[in-house]
């Protein structure tokens, strides 16, 4: 990724400086692509420490569209091995194992996601927390007709014929931008923090009713959720399947699901491209521009003829329309729909996306998506596995290791809480709250040393509850908080429009003031 | 308005005009910091209780009988006792909450969202104390002097919750003080995602469940429930109470938990009062919170400030988490969320910034959402499981059509 | 000439402070008018009153031959009346072309379908606003400025870029609040040409608040003097220099205004 740093001060730029010559970048690519894959196509999936090899190598080869982006080439060559990477690359490494399939198909979906979000958030600097619901809106909306639970939408077992998927995407679509304009119409008005706050209590309510239509009419089956959605077909991909087990000579076991995966990953990337294409549109349109400039200061747009409430709407409804075409997507995928997955958490790792990536820019909104995806379902869920296939072998973390491991820890801590300190009272300053981190370290390295002493540790008395995996809190939580201190604009933060947010709340209030008075 | 008062003073003061008694007792420490605000808060229930009373009377004149044998005014006057007590003290738990959103908002104009976390720490911490202390061995908990365990639990549970909150907002809000208004809230949310998981990890690693059942079956005093019987003979005023119940007499149980809560949440708000009212620090606060620039002229240190903001919030949060968690007897990590966004609704409802506002709108929450409970059993299309929805939807209203709240100010938007 | 903006017995208070007392005016069409008065008088609250962003208590209304009242401030922008802010109120993070595109926003077409799938004109539509928005830019005197950001350009830039945008929505009439404050006597100079420019060459109708009295005196057609809320004077530069009300509201508090002037000036 560090291709594109242009600063010719900076040393490993410099070393690098050679990739900068479009072939030597082309090949230098092309051989990356083939050596990624090739890493994982050929990793054991016997060997005890697959699950962290695993976590280690499918990053580096999900993230490389990004890794061209940035390279020196030309915008065509630089779409057609993003295309080759996605369309023939991606599906051969699902054929080899199929859970890489379903990842992609996940990252394409939050990715989609968060570029709807960002419309919203990025584009007119309206915090929603409750965005998740237009993607539940989507969901419901083919599950309710398709599942054959007896819901009031499913009378003597009639449904929806299953290939009635593709038009069900556009009343997704339809839908959920009703419910987004429904929803907007009231809360618009509001400031900033207040809208978060109000959004957040109508998503937690549409989950809440959705949790609880059970009774006494059944329209989703409440808390139970709908299963047994229809898929559309994916016969005609079989052959297509059992051609790749020949050539590739490695046995398939089940065709049928894999067919399935590689149709939704196909219908997934198709989705991004067009989310990709109207989001571009509308950033570069009089609306994409009466959004910014609403973010910018609502006052002077509305004096500029901007209306505010139609801009505003119109935001909340096209961010609302992507996330209920992924929703239908995501409900066929699921063949089962709760409202379990559309709580507050989910609404908060699409915003994390967005932040991670860079308000307001389509690059590093896509970045954003497949980094916090990997990172909650693969990075955390492979952790787990880890731990698990090492608790299965017995394995146990020498002593030695925590001691090391707590001492390095607890060093480093020290040393900056030291020079956090020097520079403190060379300011004269506040030094006093430095203390705390210092304190804390040692107490930590006493804690590891003392508890574990040099003795080793059991990976088979890992505490059950500390799973990795059901930590996607900490990770939304760590991401959300160290971006808004050091990075507000995000990974990859759009060059021209930096972190604006509503524009300065500040700025506006002292204009007031000053306003008034004359 | 203060130099108006002032200068009233002074010129009664000048003019010679005789203080009487009960002016003189007016502006006593006693009753400006004890008997009014209890004044205040005893009649504010009692007209709230009126209210809902008449109101869900008025409900059993439309549905006589929701379910078959149900009849709704002989239940509702059945429960009344109940649902006033129970409404009081978890409404006393919302106050001690809101008043730290309220705190908060009114120095930084901020919404702490992690504030509820505070809450979901302290009541961990309460029952991480009262489990270490019954651990030392059978019997200790009955050992120890009930109040004083009530006193070690709740200041165990504000120093560590205050404390925590102090260093979230070294830590996550003041590198971004000035920043847009949407940035510290973001931070904030992250805050309560993260706290919600080092907890839930704390317990993963010390006891490896995350259902933490507070020990109070181990203490004979918390399981107390004193009863008041009312009959026609020690009653007989309340005889219409009697038939609208069709009973012969009518058992007052309280909950000793119940009890607690509302002793503890009255004596700590009365020394917040008089801490924000009528101390040099609490001047500061309000200073502060005033105009924080104009503040820092005049010698007061603003950061200092708003960490006292922070820890007197957070401690308020803690105490509510240590006495919710004795009530209610489990917590888990993920306990914060619904009393922290009811509390954040109470907080608006009164008017955000406004310390009263946040109290009787606390209260009035915890009422209406234990009457919404109690009779909504009777009416299985809703059920209480919309108790949530309720509170969302009041939030959502007041902030549509009232932001300001029920006792804030109305401000002119200028331009 | 007819008159293009009509105002009868505007009234506005704020609580118990009235801002606006039953003012009433005329501005004539083609005409450069301006609105005086002391700090605090209620110019500002006079302007948010007309566009929209205040709502009158009490008084009509009427520009080129229809009523205002009621209207948003998109709206009024859109019936053709534009404003300038007196504390600039750019959009800082934008450039300043892009600044001036949002200006035209009521007199674009803004439809999703159309945006989304970019057919019947878009790129068309898209083309005129640049060029449109770049020949603004070239007539207040910024060409060659249009892709700096807005906040980084200098203060009578600034000023200059927000006129742009008000223009850009082709205006019957445009309040320009205070848009020499804060500038040297050669700059003012030069923004007194651009209105006369924007009234000679667009035909836009002018109406200013301005506290110099080089500016007011020498270019306006009609001056109407406001004093705590009401309007004390209105007429032409020489009979509001004679009017004793006028210079007695002004002498009357002499230090403070000349405070301020000064304060302007540097």
């Amino acid at each position: 990724m560090t291709a594109r740093t242009s600063s010719t001060s900076n040393p490993l730029a410099q070393m690098l400086g050679f990739l900068k010559q479009p072939m030597v970048a082309l090949v230098a690519i092309i051989a990356y692509l083939l050596l990624s894959l090739g890493l994982l196509i050929g990793l054991d999936r016997g060997s005890t420490v697959f699950p962290l090899l695993s976590m280690i190598f499918f990053p580096p080869f999900v993230l490389a569209p990004f890794l061209i982006l940035a390279s020196p080439l030309d915008g065509k060559i630089k779409l057609a091995l993003i295309a080759i990477q996605l369309i023939i690359l991606l599906p051969l490494l699902g054929i080899f194992d199929s859970t890489y399939l379903e990842l992609a198909i996940q990252i394409c979906i939050f990715a989609g996601l968060a570029l709807g979000l960002n419309i919203v958030v990025g584009f007119a600097g309206l915090l929603d927390l409750g965005y998740i619901a237009f993607f539940a809106v989507g969901a419901y909306t083919w599950a309710m007709f398709t599942s054959p639970i007896d819901t009031i939408f499913t009378i003597n077992n009639w449904t929806v014929s299953a290939n009635a998927f593709y038009g069900f995407v556009f009343l997704g679509v339809f839908f959920a931008g009703v419910a987004g304009i429904l929803l907007g119409l009231p809360v618009l008005r509001l400031r900033g923090d207040y809208l978060a706050i109000v959004t957040l209590g109508f998503g937690e309510i549409i989950r809440i009713v959705a949790n609880n239509l059970g009774s006494p009419v059944n329209i989703t089956n409440g808390s139970q959720g709908l299963d047994t959605v229809s898929r559309p077909s994916a016969d005609f991909l079989h052959p297509f399947v059992i051609g790749m087990e020949q050539i590739t000579g490695r046995p398939i076991a089940n065709v049928e699901p894999l067919a399935y995966q590689i149709l939704f990953y196909f219908i997934a990337i198709l989705m991004i491209v067009v989310i990709i294409v109207v989001a571009r549109n509308l950033e570069n349109s009089p609306i994409g521009r009466a959004w910014t400039a609403i973010r910018e200061d609502e006052t002077a747009a509305i004096a500029m003829g901007v209306p505010l409430t139609r801009m505003k709407l119109m935001a909340f409804a096209s961010g609302a329309a992507f996330a209920g075409a992924l929703g239908v997507l995501y409900g066929a995928k699921q063949t089962f729909v709760s409202p379990e997955s559309f709580s507050l958490i989910q609404s908060i790792s699409i915003l994390a996306m967005v932040i991670v990536g860079g308000l307001g820019g389509i690059r590093g909104v896509l970045l954003g998506a497949v980094v916090v995806t990997l990172l909650n379902l693969q990075v955390l869920k492979n952790l787990s596995l880890q731990i698990n296939a090492w608790k299965n072998v017995d394995a146990v973390i020498p002593g030695w290791f925590i001691i090391a491991a707590a001492v390095v820890v607890g060093g480093l801590l020290l040393y900056w809480a030291y020079r956090q300190l020097r520079a403190a009272l060379k300011r004269r300053e506040g030094w006093f709250s430095y203390l705390v981190p210092a304190v804390a370290a040692l107490l930590g390295v006493y804690i590891a040393i003392s508890s574990f002493g040099a003795q080793d540790f059991p990976i088979a008395n890992w505490p059950s509850q500390l799973e990795p995996a059901r930590y996607e809190r900490l990770v939304f939580g760590v991401l959300l908080v160290i971006m808004m201190i050091f990075r507000p604009s995000g990974l990859l933060p759009e060059p021209r429009r930096k972190m604006e947010l509503a524009a300065s709340k500040r700025e506006q209030e002292q204009n007031k003031a000053a306003g008034a008075g004359d | 308005m203060a130099t108006d008062t002032t200068s009233t003073s002074l010129e009664s003061a000048a003019q010679g005009v005789s203080v009487t008694g009960w002016e003189a007792f007016k502006n006593s420490w006693f009753y400006k910091f004890t008997l009014f605000p209890l004044g205040q808060i005893f009649g504010f229930i009692l007209g709230v209780s009126v209210i809902l009373t008449v109101l869900a009377l008025l409900l059993a004149v439309v549905f006589p009988e929701p379910r078959e044998n149900i009849n709704l005014t002989q239940q509702i006057a059945r429960q009344l006792p109940d649902m006033i007590i129970g409404g009081v003290s978890i409404g006393f738990v919302y106050a001690m909450i809101a008043l730290g959103y309220t705190l908060v908002y009114g120095v930084l104009k901020f919404i702490n969202f992690a504030h509820s976390e505070f809450f979901m720490v302290g009541s961990v911490v309460g029952f991480e104390v009262m489990q270490r202390i019954g651990a030392a061995g059978e019997g200790v908990l009955e050992a120890w002097n009930p109040i004083l365990l009530i006193v070690a639990l709740v200041l165990s549970g504000m120093v560590i919750s205050g404390t925590l909150a102090v260093i979230v907002e070294r830590v996550a809000y003041r590198p971004l003080r000035g920043a847009p208004r949407l940035v510290p809230l973001i931070s904030a949310i992250g805050v309560s995602f993260l706290l919600i998981d080092v907890v839930r990890g704390f317990a993963a690693i010390t006891r490896n469940d995350f259902n933490l059942t507070y020990p109070v079956s181990q203490v004979s005093f918390f399981q107390q429930r004193p009863e008041i019987t009312l009959t026609p003979e020690n009653a007989p005023l309340l005889q219409f109470w009697f038939t609208a119940a069709n009973r012969d007499e009518i058992d007052i149980g309280l909950r000793m938990t119940s009890l607690i809560i509302i002793v503890a949440a009255i004596l700590m708000l009365l020394i917040l009062n008089w801490f924000v009212n009528g101390t040099k620090q609490g001047r500061g606060i309000r200073a502060v919170s005033q105009d924080m620039a104009t503040a820092g002229l005049m010698g007061i240190n603003a950061n200092l400030m708003i960490s006292l903001t922070f820890f007197l919030g957070g401690a308020f949060g803690g105490a509510a988490g240590v006495l919710y968690g004795l009530n209610v007897g489990t917590v888990t990590p993920f306990v914060g969320f619904i009393p922290g966004l009811t509390a954040f609704t109470a907080a608006v409802l009164g008017g955000i910034g406004n310390m009263t506002g946040a109290l009787l709108g606390g209260l009035a929450l915890g009422l209406i959402e234990t009457f919404l409970n109690g009779i909504l059993v009777y009416f299985p299309a809703f059920g209480q499981r919309y108790t949530p929805v309720f509170t969302f939807s009041v939030l959502i209203l007041v902030l549509l059509f009232r932001p300001s709240g029920l006792l804030g100010a109305k401000v002119d938007e200028k331009v | 000439m007819a008159n293009l903006l009509e105002v009868n017995d505007l009234l506005k208070t704020f609580g118990g402070l009235t801002a606006v007392k039953n003012v009433s005016l005329v501005v004539p069409q083609g005409s450069i008018s301006a609105i005086i008065g002391p700090n605090g008088a209620g110019k500002t609250t006079f302007f948010n009153l007309l566009t929209g962003i205040y709502k009158p208590d009490n008084g009509s209304v009427n520009f080129a031959g229809r009523s205002l009242l009621g209207l948003r401030p998109d709206q009024v922008c859109k019936a053709g009346m534009s404003r300038t802010f007196q504390n600039i109120r750019l959009f800082p993070g934008m450039s300043a072309l892009e600044n001036v595109m949002v200006g035209m926003h009521p007199r674009l077409n803004i439809n999703m379908v159309f945006t989304i799938l970019r057919v019947g004109g878009f790129a068309k539509q898209e083309v005129h606003v640049r060029e449109k928005a770049s020949d603004l830019l070239r007539f207040v005197g910024l060409g060659g400025k249009g892709d700096e950001v807005a906040r980084n350009l200098p203060y009578g830039d600034q000023r200059r870029l927000e006129i742009a945008r008000a223009l850009a929505s082709d205006p019957k009439l445009i309040l320009l609040d205070e848009p020499t404050a804060g500038m040297n006597p050669q700059e003012s100079e030069a923004a007194m040409g651009l209105f006369r420019r924007i009234r000679d060459e667009k035909g836009v109708t002018v109406v200013l608040i301005e506290h110099d009295m080089k500016v007011v005196m020498g270019i306006s057609e009609y001056i109407s003097v406001l004093d705590y809320g009401e309007k004390i004077a209105a007429g032409s530069p020489a009979e509001i220099r004679a009017n004793p009300r006028v210079v007695e509201a002004y002498l009357g508090r002499r230090a403070t205004e000349e405070a301020n002037k000064n304060a302007t000036r540097a």
